[in-house]
């Protein structure tokens, strides 16, 4: 087996992995679907503000920030998967064989990346259905799915860096709170013109902010390539910055075990 | 008259299909230490937690203590001290800390409560221990503040849930000197689940077997050996011996039992004293032997016939072979 | 050797569990932190991002903490509710829960004392988020009758999820239950007015918080907030408030009764 065949069955792996458990899946569908109809329901009103942007309705806002939402409750998951094939022994059976040792985070991202891409496009779907309009149509769609498919792979790394540093899958769903700690210190739900003192800086410096207006760009506008280069960069970053965690990660694990 | 202290009538418990307890009967007489013998899952806890109103019978009636475990569980459980399975004390909580909590809960003031604690302590050796987290406790410790938790109120019936699984040898014994000291000084009444039947055999005046949910022996545990048969005597014979003059000297003492070639195996009619006769017959024939085995009949073997099972997770030796020549 | 007469051990007996469940919070603080956290995080968090609804004309407050604040100690109250539970759940699971079955005190006790100390662990987040209150840009206008007001509200919060969780302990007997717990209290609150007032919500969610019990317990945890505290705010939320526990407490009492005879 050549090093892209070994990458093509771990990712393949994690993926059926992650299909196969009808709870890990769920929240990360469900739950942003609920969130986002009971918000729907609140703040609709809201979209009438003064400084709210043009929108359909609030659901057109907040489904940029429902597809994130989404990804990270499935970055928790590639975490978990990770500290679980540790606690459960796999990981020793991978190293124990020749395949490559970076393709073992790799290869979880690239199931993650593939996780993040469908949810992207299945949220937009729904919320289409109930008569939400993506005004970028299907090169918006198609623009934040690919978006969507770096951020997973990006936040996945980072909990996979956790679920290979920690071992226990555990600390890694303990880690839930703190992640979303961040998007709920940002403008994911609600526009940063009309927040105002510290919280609107905070909200401001806070990349997941931006990683959502340039996604929501494309939804509530059109196509925006430079918005769109913007979510992109963010993700890459998050991507470039949790690699080098996993890998270090994975570097310690190595050592420790011999 | 004996008082009877714990009475139960065809006690069933199913738990949706499966019938854990199926049809029990017992009558345990006051003072008496009773074990009830079975391998895991027999329906041993079972039938102790309905005995102790932590379960509604399915079927059946029982009585604890003169009352009944239904109608009167309060009552029930004013006479009763219970130490359960695994023992079930809080790890985050001191061991004074348990025993007040556990004064409360029997009605017992506060005076009251801190001088029994401090007796209590004293009885299972945790004086030392009392203000630590039971978390840090070892396994015979935690088994023994359980015992002293169960005595806090006095009880005149003690339920002692296998008081002695997962513990070293040592603390196992200590603990069965416990319960005999609080049966012969206080007169308490124990009712002691066990899968070993070392200690059914060394504490219980009476056992019952209980397999598969229902009562398959009962009675003093010296009767239920005896009733199995007598015990077998084993000679074994040096290389090249004379094994046909061996055995026409031991015949007249109890039927041949097949064995291994070297040994000659007879069941001892007479019971386990004929062995000094058998051993003088064999030197007056001048039949030299390398050694003689005499294997008493154990609860196993009572046991094993009322089941055609050997007792799953006893630790002793299938059989004991006690050395004698 | 007779216990003393039973009503008056039953009472010793909630009261002991009730104070082994204040003794155990530092013991394993991490249960208990988050309902300290959880509230503070809603107020800064919903404060911050959703402060322009302030703006919005018919909202009954030009100060958004004044809004989210009740909102937000209504939810710690009721985790810590929901924390005895989870201790409840706990002594379930490693069998320590025996230990009040088997005292001779009435079953009735057995299910107030973790109450109790419920309601007591509410008193916790319920006084971080009064400094809170004071010390931030929010007011109780109403005055005493307006602390009264939302203390009550928080405080009978914290006992209605306690029953809430005491009902699923005794049920499930499991820690793992915990996810229920919460989740549960989640959709109640968030199926009400907890971001907007009854007026400004639309669709679906309009009609469920009209019918939503804790609309009118948020209605009462709020009014000192936001005015003077009259009986017509004052009754309805009363009402659902000890509709809401009194049901939760047949729930577990229920649940209890089920268990053992």
């Amino acid at each position: 087996m050549n090093q892209l065949e070994q990458l093509g069955a771990l990712a393949r792996r994690a993926i059926v992995n992650t299909s196969r458990q009808p709870a890990s899946v769920v929240p990360s569908i469900l739950f942003p679907l609920i969130f986002m109809s009971m918000s729907a329901g609140a703040l609709n009103k809201a979209t009438e503000l003064p400084g709210f942007p043009q929108v359909d309705g609030f659901m057109q806002f907040a489904i940029s920030a429902t597809i994130i939402q989404g990804i990270l409750f499935g970055a928790i998951g590639a975490g978990t998967d990770m500290a679980r094939d540790i606690e459960g022994g796999f990981f020793d059976r991978l190293i124990a064989s020749p395949v490559s040792r970076a393709s073992i985070v790799i290869g979880r991202l690239a199931g993650a990346a593939t996780l993040g891409f469908v949810q992207g496009i299945v949220f937009l779907l729904i919320v289409m259905l109930l008569g939400v309009t993506v005004e970028g149509g299907v090169a918006a769609i198609a623009m934040i799915a690919v978006a969507a498919a770096i951020i997973a792979a990006g936040v996945g790394a980072v909990t996979v860096s956790m679920g290979l540093r920690t071992g226990s899958s555990e600390a890694v769903q303990g880690a839930f709170p703190l992640i979303f700690v961040f998007l709920f210190f940002s403008s994911a739900f609600f526009p940063r013109d009309l927040m105002s003192g510290w919280f609107k800086t905070v909200a401001s410096v806070n990349p997941l902010s931006h990683l959502v207006e340039g996604l929501r760009t494309q939804v509530i506008t059109g196509v925006d390539i430079g918005a769109w280069l913007t979510s992109i960069g963010i993700g890459a970053s998050i991507f470039a910055l949790g690699l080098v965690l996993a890998l270090a990660a994975l570097n310690g694990r190595l050592k420790a075990s011999h | 008259m004996t008082l009877t202290h714990i009475k139960a009538t065809g006690l069933v418990r199913r738990f949706g299909e499966i019938e854990a307890v199926a049809g029990i009967d017992l009558e345990v007489a006051a003072g008496e230490v009773f074990g009830f013998l079975g391998p895991n899952g027999a329906g041993k806890s079972t039938t102790v937690r309905m005995l102790t109103t932590l379960l509604r019978p399915t079927e059946g009636t029982a009585q604890v203590a003169g009352h009944d475990v239904v109608q009167d569980a309060d009552d029930v459980r004013r006479s009763i001290g219970v130490a359960l399975q695994d023992a079930a004390i809080d790890p985050l909580m001191t061991g004074r800390e348990l025993l007040a909590l556990q004064a409360v809960l029997h009605g017992i003031g506060r005076h009251r409560s801190a001088e029994r604690s401090q007796q209590l302590l004293h009885t299972v050796g945790l004086t030392k221990a009392a203000d630590r987290r039971v978390g840090t406790y070892s396994g015979g410790m935690r088994r023994r503040l359980d015992l002293a938790l169960a005595l806090v109120h006095e009880p005149i019936v003690l339920f002692l849930d296998e008081p002695t699984t997962g513990l070293d040898p040592n603390s196992r014994v200590a603990l069965w000197e416990e319960v005999r000291k609080l049966n012969r000084d206080f007169g308490t009444t124990v009712f002691l689940t066990t899968q070993y039947l070392e200690e059914a055999d060394q504490l219980a005046g009476r056992i019952a077997i209980i397999d598969d949910g229902k009562i398959v022996a009962d009675g003093a545990p010296a009767r239920l050996k005896a009733e199995v048969g007598e015990p077998s005597l084993r000679v074994a014979l040096p290389p090249g011996a004379d094994e046909a003059a061996a055995e026409a000297v031991l015949l007249p003492y109890g039927d041949r039992v097949a064995d291994g070639k070297g040994y000659v195996t007879i069941r001892l009619a007479g019971g386990a004293s004929k062995v000094g006769m058998v051993s003088r017959a064999l030197d007056d024939a001048g039949i030299e032997i390398e050694g003689l085995e005499l294997h008493v009949p154990t609860l196993d073997d009572v046991f094993q016939k009322a089941t055609g099972r050997r007792l799953e997770g006893a630790e002793e030796a299938p059989a004991e072979m006690e050395e004698v020549g | 050797m007779k216990a003393p007469a039973l009503p008056a051990n039953s009472l010793r007996v909630a009261w002991a569990m009730a104070e082994r469940s204040i003794k155990l919070i530092p013991r394993v603080p991490s249960t208990f932190f988050p309902s300290l956290i959880m509230p503070i995080f809603l107020v800064v968090s919903f404060g911050g991002q959703f402060a322009g609804l302030a703006l919005l004309p018919g909202f009954p407050t030009d100060q958004i903490l004044n809004w989210f604040i009740p909102m937000a100690t209504l939810q710690g109250a009721a985790f810590a509710g929901i924390t005895t539970g989870l201790g409840v759940a706990r002594d379930l699971e490693n069998g320590f829960f025996d230990r009040f079955l088997l005292s001779p005190a009435r079953r009735g006790a057995l299910v107030a004392g973790p109450l109790i100390g419920g309601v007591l662990r509410g008193f916790l987040p319920l006084i971080l988020l009064t400094f809170v209150t004071i010390f931030s840009a929010a007011t109780v206008s109403g005055g005493l009758l307006g602390w009264i007001t939302y203390y009550v509200a928080a405080l009978g919060m914290a006992l209605a999820a306690g029953a809430w969780a005491f009902g699923l302990a005794i049920r499930f007997k499991t820690m793992q239950v915990a996810p229920l717990m919460q989740t549960g209290l989640f959709l109640a609150v968030f199926l009400s007015t907890a971001q907007m007032p009854l007026e400004l919500i639309g669709g679906w969610l309009h009609d469920v918080a009209r019918f939503n019990p804790m609309t009118n317990v948020l209605a009462l945890a709020r009014e000192g907030f936001l005015g003077e505290v009259t009986w017509a705010d004052t009754w309805p939320g009363l009402v659902s408030l000890a509709g809401m526990a009194a049901f939760l407490i047949v729930f577990a009492a229920r649940g209890m009764r089920k268990i053992i005879p």
